[in-house]
């Protein structure tokens, strides 16, 4: 039932036409970017007006920099604000939903020596909301959002878990911030995937998905129909851009994905049997209007 | 589920909160009905309720697993695989598996009034899980049928069937031989929780006999959650606890005990069958011969209607085994084997026509049907098993009808059914006039049967109906 979207770099193809030609054909809905620094992002907005006039759907970029918000040195951490200002106006300009950045990656591990990062817990949080608000704010002008990605141990030891996104978020208090969620970082960092999705259920703004393995959906162990089960549940509508590495045939394996999600996904009830219309409102809290079909 | 536009302007595209979720039902019942199921799961097996019933329960778990094939098959194999893991040397599953870090005081009796590891030793209840010393009903083969149907790929490989074939086996074998106190060819229960319907009217009569323990020597932990005018009287409960201390202090044992309550419910024994047909269907995907079981499921069938079939009343009725009659009593346990294929097609009219007469009021007087007659002295429509209408029964009077080719009969109540679970926010039971709700809320059978409702294609014809009875 959710619509899949992938990552351009997976993609075949010399322009984003040719890989949307590809990625429609395979079941994708939308193509997801990749937003590199030095504002190389902005310099690509003739190809990608172009792309988007030609009918290829980019709700979302996803951050491909050395540094990121939550940088050490201050001097990166402005500039990772500025790419990222930047990034979300472009993706506004294209009628996208938002861009998505963790608050670093591969810049310090708590489980990797030295173990003890230079900056105290506190000192994080302070420049991380710090970094989150202005991005926040830009984003609310521009009219999209910014997805805050919680990345496992190895990678990130600032954000982690969703509850850590869903706290600094709830501190920055602006609807244009919101967690986007990947089933890779997950599965190490939470105890039970779909009861953290359902937990953090108001603040969900993107996911992306690959399996335990960081392969392609359905190439690992993950038990993806709880996992898109709580997603169901939790009232997510986006897509589900899939970032991963891919295994055998690269073409192959693209394609199997969509029908992969789609036959792991919630199944809609049987057709014809609206009986739970009238009052179905009533287990979710909400008033109904109409009269069910009988 | 659409896709944001391209072009134009973009919404805030915050997930809505669950709680506001838009009604498009049935859309948004199914995601409600998930919801309360992944809440309620703990790591292995899913929790009937966070609070009133914070362990694992013997027939909630497998109608829980019903439902929850349809969120993740992996999940609903692993509910019976850890109800199936805590299965005494006897063969007998305890209709409660203690989580052992829920506190002792969360829920009576509680691991230290059942002592299962060590009052249960001669029985063969497991040392490193403590759990009850009675059964619930045997729903759990068809459970598991159900479960492998959902995803038969991913059944194979776990090798799930496999694993659970061999104790679902010896489960029956405890009911069918341990069990069968009157000597009739029917399992007995022998305490008023093991038919599920713990405070039945058809219980008033053989508990009688029963000296209640003494008020001070318990303590609830059931009132703590539940409104008191909703659950059992604390007679009742003196009753109930005086049943199983004696069984306890006996080791457990079926033989040894001086029971003072053995009787033959209807709808244990329909389950049984029920569940028999499923084993059926199991021993023949694993390549292995049904015959046995297939015999079985006729000659149980045969016997409980010559046994427990009521010509007059239209209905089965509890055999009280220590008084040697029958109950006078209409409890919806005597609808139940209308789930079973091999009923004698007089028998399965009658009941029906019982279903939906004065007595149940089906299709006319109630929403859902009660679980205690509505015209009988004790009827109370608040009361636990005494009135009120409950989704596990409502749910195997469904799949009767369509068995027996009701299919518009058995279409209205699945209307009813959905309807009420949304009504009253997937209560534990309703009033079966008003379908308001009572007992604990977020229930966990509720909630599962509600999403097989809505997944199920109902619209199959007779033929694949009753084909699909024993699936």
């Amino acid at each position: 039932m959710f619509q899949t979207a992938c990552q351009e770099q997976l993609i075949p193809g010399d322009t984003l036409q040719h890989k949307w030609e590809f990625a429609a054909e395979a079941g994708y809905a939308a193509i997801e970017l990749r937003g590199r620094g030095d504002l190389h992002f902005r310099s690509r907005l003739p190809e990608l007006r172009r792309a988007a006039a030609d009918g290829v759907p980019m709700p979302t970029v996803c951050v491909d920099m050395p540094h990121f918000v939550g940088a050490f040195d201050e001097e990166l951490r402005r500039d990772a604000v500025t790419q990222l200002k930047s990034q979300l106006s472009v993706i506004a300009e294209l009628g996208g939903r938002g861009a998505q950045t963790p608050a670093s990656y591969g810049m310090f591990s708590r489980r990797l020596p030295p173990f003890t990062p230079p900056r105290s817990p506190d000192e994080d949080r302070e420049v991380l909301l710090l970094g989150l608000t202005e991005l926040g704010e830009h984003a609310r002008a521009e009219g999209v959002t910014l997805f805050l990605e919680p990345l496992n141990r190895y990678e990130d030891h600032m954000v982690n878990r969703l509850e850590q996104a869903v706290e600094l978020i709830t501190a920055v208090g602006l609807d244009s911030v919101r967690i986007g969620i990947d089933s890779y970082h997950m599965n190490i960092e939470e105890a039970d995937p779909p009861a953290a999705i359902l937990a953090a259920a108001p603040y969900l703004g993107h996911a992306q998905v690959s399996d335990s393995n960081r392969l392609q959906p359905g190439a690992g162990h993950l038990d993806w129909p709880a996992w898109l089960g709580a997603l169901d549940a939790a009232g997510y509508t986006g897509e589900l851009a899939v970032e991963c590495r891919l295994s055998g045939d690269p073409a192959a394996a693209l394609r199997s994905v969509p029908p992969f999600l789609h036959q792991a996904g919630p199944q809609r009830p049987a057709a014809g049997q609206a009986a739970a219309q009238a009052t179905a409102g009533q287990a979710t809290g909400q008033a109904v209007t109409g009269q069910a079909p009988s | 589920m659409t896709a944001p536009p391209l072009a134009g302007t973009v919404d805030v595209p915050s997930a809505p909160d669950p709680d506001a979720d838009t009604p498009t039902a049935p859309d948004a019942l199914r995601r409600a009905a998930g919801r309360v199921l992944l809440r309620n799961w703990t790591g292995a097996s899913t929790v009937p309720s966070r609070g009133l019933y914070p362990h694992q329960w013997s027939w909630d778990s497998a109608f829980i697993a019903i439902g929850l094939r349809h969120l993740s098959v992996v999940r609903a194999q692993r509910e019976l695989e850890s109800l199936l893991a805590a299965q005494w040397g006897d063969g007998r599953l305890p209709h409660i598996v203690f989580n052992r870090a829920v506190p002792l005081d969360a829920y009576f009796p509680s691991p230290d009034f059942w002592r299962s590891s060590r009052a249960g030793r001669a029985a063969g209840a497991p040392a490193r899980v403590e759990t009850s010393g009675i059964v619930q009903p045997p729903v759990h083969a068809l459970a598991a049928w159900l479960v492998h149907r959902a995803d038969p790929e991913v059944s194979r490989r776990r090798g799930f069937l496999r694993r659970l074939y061999p104790r679902l086996v010896n489960w029956h074998r405890y009911l069918t031989r341990r069990r069968d106190l009157g000597g009739h060819g029917l399992a007995s229960v022998l305490h008023p929780w093991e038919p599920g319907m713990d405070n039945s009217p058809c219980w008033d009569g053989p508990l009688r006999r029963v000296e209640p323990a003494a008020a001070g020597s318990f303590q609830r932990a059931d009132l703590d959650h539940g409104a008191a005018a909703d659950r059992p009287t604390d007679l009742d409960y003196g009753r109930y606890v005086r049943l199983a201390t004696d069984y306890r202090d006996h080791g457990y044992l079926d033989a040894d005990t001086p029971h003072a309550f053995v009787v033959e419910d209807p709808g244990v024994n329909a389950l049984l069958i029920a569940s028999e047909h499923a084993l059926a269907e199991i021993a023949t995907a694993l390549g292995q011969d049904p015959t046995d079981h297939r015999t079985r499921a006729e000659t149980l069938t045969a016997t409980l209607v010559r046994r427990l079939w009521d010509p007059a009343a239209g209905m089965f009725r509890c055999h009280d085994v220590i008084a040697g009659r029958s109950v006078p009593e209409r409890g919806v346990s005597g609808l139940l084997p209308l789930v079973l294929p091999g009923l004698p097609s007089d028998v399965a009219t009658a009941l029906m026509r019982t279903m939906t007469g004065e007595h149940f009021g089906l299709g006319a007087a109630v929403r859902l049907v009660p679980s205690y007659a509505l015209t009988g002295n004790a009827f109370d429509p608040s009361r636990y098993w005494r009135g009120p209408a409950w989704f596990n029964v409502n749910w195997l009077l469904e799949r009767g009808l369509r068995t027996h080719g009701r299919h518009p009969l058995a279409a209205e109540l699945r209307r009813a059914a959905l309807e009420t679970a949304a009504s009253s926010r997937f209560a534990e039971y309703v009033d079966p006039y008003t379908g308001e709700a009572r007992g604990t809320r977020d229930f966990g059978w509720t909630a599962a049967l509600t999403l097989d409702l809505l997944a199920t294609d109902r619209r199959a014809g007779a033929s694949d109906a009753s084909r699909e009875a024993v699936r």
